[in-house]
């Protein structure tokens, strides 16, 4: 039998940074997402010893000021695409309100670090919330556009097609397929 | 990422294509390391060998003497120790049964070669941001399909 | 029903003929009885008179003997004695004679003895009164007595005469009654057996007559059945045989002896007339088939060639079966079909199958050639181009630069081109899997293809719910991508396009472009508002690489619609444009509703 997981990345994160943290004895609290405060002075040898234990959980401690602010610009976005209640603003007043700093600035840093603009990575995480929805769930395109706040199936249809180059249901039957043949393997 | 080489890799039986590919990335602003094969039986050997770096993202020519494309991503997506490999066919057929074809046995991304240097460039960087992003943000590898 | 109903009548026949053969007996014994009866009666009628005549001459002869001896006893001459003397014999023989006529009445009897009693009596007065007057010893007193006594004893004899007269006449009338009533429902009976006999033979002469009828329609029908059959193996190219199996006796058709290529009934039909003909080296299998089939009433055809008799070799196929009648001997029926043109047909078709076949391979060969080795060239010019210019473009003078502009959009032209045709053999070639799809859906995949153009044009779409069907589902989205994709490109500059796509289930003879056939079509409609057409052109735009515009003023190869035409006929469907210049153009696709079969 095979079963499809629907997973929270910063709630997995967020529980082993948790469990780990308290099996090396260390004092802390968590900030926000993928940020938290020691509460007592760590050697750096100690740190090498957590950046090593995170790794093998794909966990990186981050360093620099801009990736942190990278990070949390990253975790706002995720988060509001993920919210269940439609924004009434505009995408770059809510992220620059909530992290208190201006876009423009922002938008310098995450294009620095990232390559890519905020624009780009907030469509990235909406295409990737709707290829999930199709998946898992048995909502249809026109459902998923509502929910993710796109203006009509065309325009999610046409957002959908560039970024990944197939329009949904194209997506949708090669998944399909794939499923069919691994299931066929077992 | 500002510190750290994207690894990539091509296989391509094609002289001119492959300095397409490594002009292409030459000119583009990002850390990466290019190594290109001849044909599949070349990339197989390099993959397999114990010391050797496994790319993040390889790209794949369907039509290639020895072993072809379709040939190298079934063996790689058999084993285990390939899969953070991000696979992208780089094919100059357009066909939709191709294309299905091998998005269904596991590629990532499919690339009909361009005909423009210029959208060769964009293509591949198009290609290589998206799959840092995969890489860095979390996202469910399994979804990644991407048709260019 | 007719040969079951002329089978039955033979045995009602029969009933009829042995009911109407006792009836007549019935008759004849009636009618015998019923002489007879008439026969005795009147020899008694006969008799009764006789025993009267004979009872009154027994009187006259009593008469006579008185009178006699009354006259001779006043006259006393011996001559009236006579009659007297003569009278005892010819009673005494009148009464043996009334004995014997009376013998079968027993009141006739006893009377007879009264009577006789009363004679004797009366001839012993006759004689007492006759010896007394003889010998003169007689006194008148006792002459006296004797003579009244003679007197009575007369009228008793009278008396008794008459009685048995009366009583004669009483048997008879009995007897008469009884023959009467024995006449009377004698004739009623024999004229009632009468017609009943004459009904049961008309029936059976209707009957027969029916029977006569049917049989003389039968036999016509059979005899125009022969030579309908004599015909249709003419025209059919067969023949027939039978094989008596009892006898072993064979009976070819004539069509048999044509197929051989010989005149009808020109030799005797047999097993070794019709085995020279066959070809040597089937000889022996011909055998063994025909003995199978003769002998295991197989009824597997075998095939085998012969030489005709102008040396012709022809192929044959002969197939029968065993049959038998219920008086008749075994029969096999065999027929003989001359094969030779459809083994001939066979062989063409094999041959242009084949022709075919190496044409498509040919034909993918290109379409491999065209998609990958073609392309491949073209590729790397237009990249080295693209590269001459972002590099090397200033080091190139400008009637240069002008060149390299023109050389890329040459190539250019010819990619679109090249990807349009492969496109176009594509849907010639790929496999025609058909299964049975939602066109709902592909149209919705077509829209999602064309979402950014729909955007941007702001187009509006409508569509009537359409049905699932037996399809290549690729080949139909593709249709609906090329068709809706067309209503898009030449829509109007200053007009959002609008295109609806409806759907219905129409019979062919009501609609204006399809045979007049009663086959149901599925017709579907893609409408728009764009610059539309001249009607005149609207068979020309299916053509391949036809253009109705200009390629500066609207891009394209003119495939697009010569793809559409190839889908719908690969469907077995056709497609047809109407057009009106200026305010738009409408396509109607017609797909066959499957025959709901196996």
């Amino acid at each position: 039998m095979k079963v499809y997981l629907k997973f929270d990345y910063a709630q997995l994160t967020k529980k082993i940074v948790q469990e780990k943290l308290s099996e090396l004895g260390y004092k802390y609290n968590f900030i926000g997402f993928g940020e938290f405060n020691f509460l007592e002075k760590v050697p750096s040898s100690k740190i090498a010893e957590i950046t090593s234990v995170f790794r093998e959980y794909g966990i990186e401690i981050v360093e620099s000021q801009k990736s942190v602010l990278v990070q949390k610009i990253k975790d706002t976005i995720v988060e509001m695409v993920h919210s269940e209640t439609p924004l009434n603003i505009k995408s770059s007043v809510y992220i620059a309100e909530k992290l208190n700093l201006s876009y423009a600035y922002l938008s310098n840093v995450f294009s620095e670090v990232t390559y890519t603009s905020i624009e780009n990575f907030i469509i990235i995480q909406k295409i990737e919330l709707a290829k999930q929805l199709m998946i898992n769930t048995p909502l249809n395109l026109t459902e998923i556009s509502i929910q993710l706040n796109y203006s009509s199936v065309a325009h999610l249809s046409t957002q959908f097609k560039h970024m990944t180059g197939m329009t949904p249901s194209a997506f949708q039957k090669i998944i399909v397929k794939r499923r069919e043949i691994s299931n066929k393997k077992q | 990422m500002n510190t750290d080489f994207i690894n990539i890799c091509l296989a391509d039986d094609d002289e001119d294509d492959r300095l397409f590919f490594t002009d292409a990335f030459d000119e583009l602003r990002i850390n990466t390391k290019v190594s290109t094969f001849n044909d599949g039986v070349e990339l197989m050997n390099y993959l397999n060998n114990e010391d050797s770096i496994l790319p993040n993202v390889l790209f794949l020519d369907l039509n290639m003497p020895k072993k072809n494309g379709v040939e190298c991503l079934l063996e790689i997506k058999q084993n285990e120790k390939f899969s953070d490999i991000a696979i992208a066919i780089y094919s100059t057929s357009s066909s939709e049964e191709h294309i299905e074809e091998t998005f269904i046995n596991g590629a990532n991304i499919y690339i009909k070669k361009p005909n423009d240097f210029e959208k060769l460039k964009k293509i591949l960087s198009e290609v290589v941001t998206l799959n840092w992003q995969y890489h860095t943000s979390g996202l469910n590898k399994d979804n990644f399909l991407m048709r260019m | 029903m007719k040969r079951i109903g002329l089978h039955k009548s033979p045995l009602f026949l029969k009933i009829i003929f042995v009911v109407s053969v006792a009836i007549i007996f019935f008759i004849g014994g009636i009618t015998f009885k019923h002489i007879t009866v008439l026969k005795k009666s009147s020899a008694y009628v006969s008799n009764s008179y006789e025993v009267n005549i004979e009872l009154e001459r027994l009187m006259s002869c009593i008469k006579d003997a008185e009178t006699g001896q009354r006259g001779y006893l006043l006259s006393k001459d011996k001559k009236f004695l006579i009659p007297y003397q003569n009278s005892g014999s010819l009673i005494k023989k009148s009464h043996q004679r009334i004995s014997e006529l009376t013998s079968n009445s027993r009141t006739q009897q006893n009377n007879l003895k009264t009577l006789q009693y009363h004679i004797n009596k009366r001839l012993n007065y006759l004689s007492k009164n006759l010896y007394l007057v003889q010998h003169e010893k007689y006194s008148e007193d006792e002459l006296e007595y004797n003579l009244i006594t003679g007197q009575k004893s007369m009228d008793s004899i009278r008396l008794r005469i008459e009685d048995m007269i009366i009583t004669q006449k009483v048997l008879l009338k009995n007897r008469q009654k009884d023959y009467d009533s024995t006449m009377n429902y004698t004739p009623l009976l024999i004229y009632l057996t009468l017609i009943i006999t004459l009904i049961l033979i008309t029936i059976a002469f209707v009957k027969m007559n029916r029977d006569l009828i049917l049989l003389k329609n039968t036999i016509h029908t059979l005899t125009v059945e022969i030579e309908a059959n004599k015909l249709s193996e003419i025209v059919g190219n067969f023949g027939s045989w039978k094989l008596d199996i009892e006898t072993n006796t064979y009976t070819f058709s004539d069509n048999e002896y044509r197929l051989l290529g010989c005149e009808p009934q020109s030799f005797e039909a047999s097993k070794e007339g019709f085995l020279k003909f066959i070809h040597p080296d089937d000889l022996e299998f011909v055998k063994e088939s025909a003995n199978n089939a003769v002998m295991n009433d197989s009824r597997v055809p075998f095939m085998y060639r012969v030489i005709r008799k102008d040396g012709e070799v022809r192929y044959f196929k002969d197939m029968g079966q065993v049959v038998s009648f219920a008086s008749q001997n075994k029969t096999y029926i065999g027929t003989t079909r001359d094969i030779t043109s459809e083994i001939d047909d066979k062989i063409t078709t094999e041959e242009r199958n084949r022709e075919l076949e190496s044409n498509n391979k040919e034909l993918s060969a290109f379409n491999y050639i065209a998609s990958h080795d073609l392309q491949e060239p073209l590729r790397k010019i237009e990249t080295f181009i693209s590269r001459l210019i972002s590099k090397d473009h200033d080091n190139i003078s400008t009637s240069g630069q002008q060149y390299i502009a023109s050389i890329q959009k040459s190539a250019n032209r010819m990619r679109v081109l090249i990807e349009d045709l492969l496109q176009f053999s594509r849907t010639n070639k790929a496999e025609k899997t058909f299964q049975l799809s939602n066109l709902n859906c592909l149209l919705d995949n077509a829209k999602q293809e064309l979402a950014q153009t729909i955007e941007e044009k702001k187009a509006v779409l409508t569509s009537s719910v359409l049905p699932s069907l037996s399809i290549i589902p690729f080949q139909i989205q593709q249709l609906f991508i090329n068709l809706i994709g067309n209503s898009l490109k030449y829509s109007k500059a200053n007009e959002a396009p609008s295109i609806s796509i409806n759907y219905s289930i129409i019979v062919a003879n009501e609609e204006e472009f399809l045979p007049d056939t009663y086959h149901e079509y599925h017709k579907i409609t893609v409408e728009d508002n764009g610059i539309g057409f001249d009607q005149e052109y609207a068979k020309n735009i299916f053509v391949l690489f036809n253009r109705l515009h200009n390629k500066n003023e609207y891009q394209g190869t003119g495939i697009g619609l010569a793809i559409c035409k190839k889908i719908v006929e690969n469907h077995k469907g056709f497609i047809f444009a109407k057009g009106v210049l200026h305010e738009g153009s409408t396509f109607i696709i017609y797909l066959p509703v499957e025959q709901k079969q196996a």
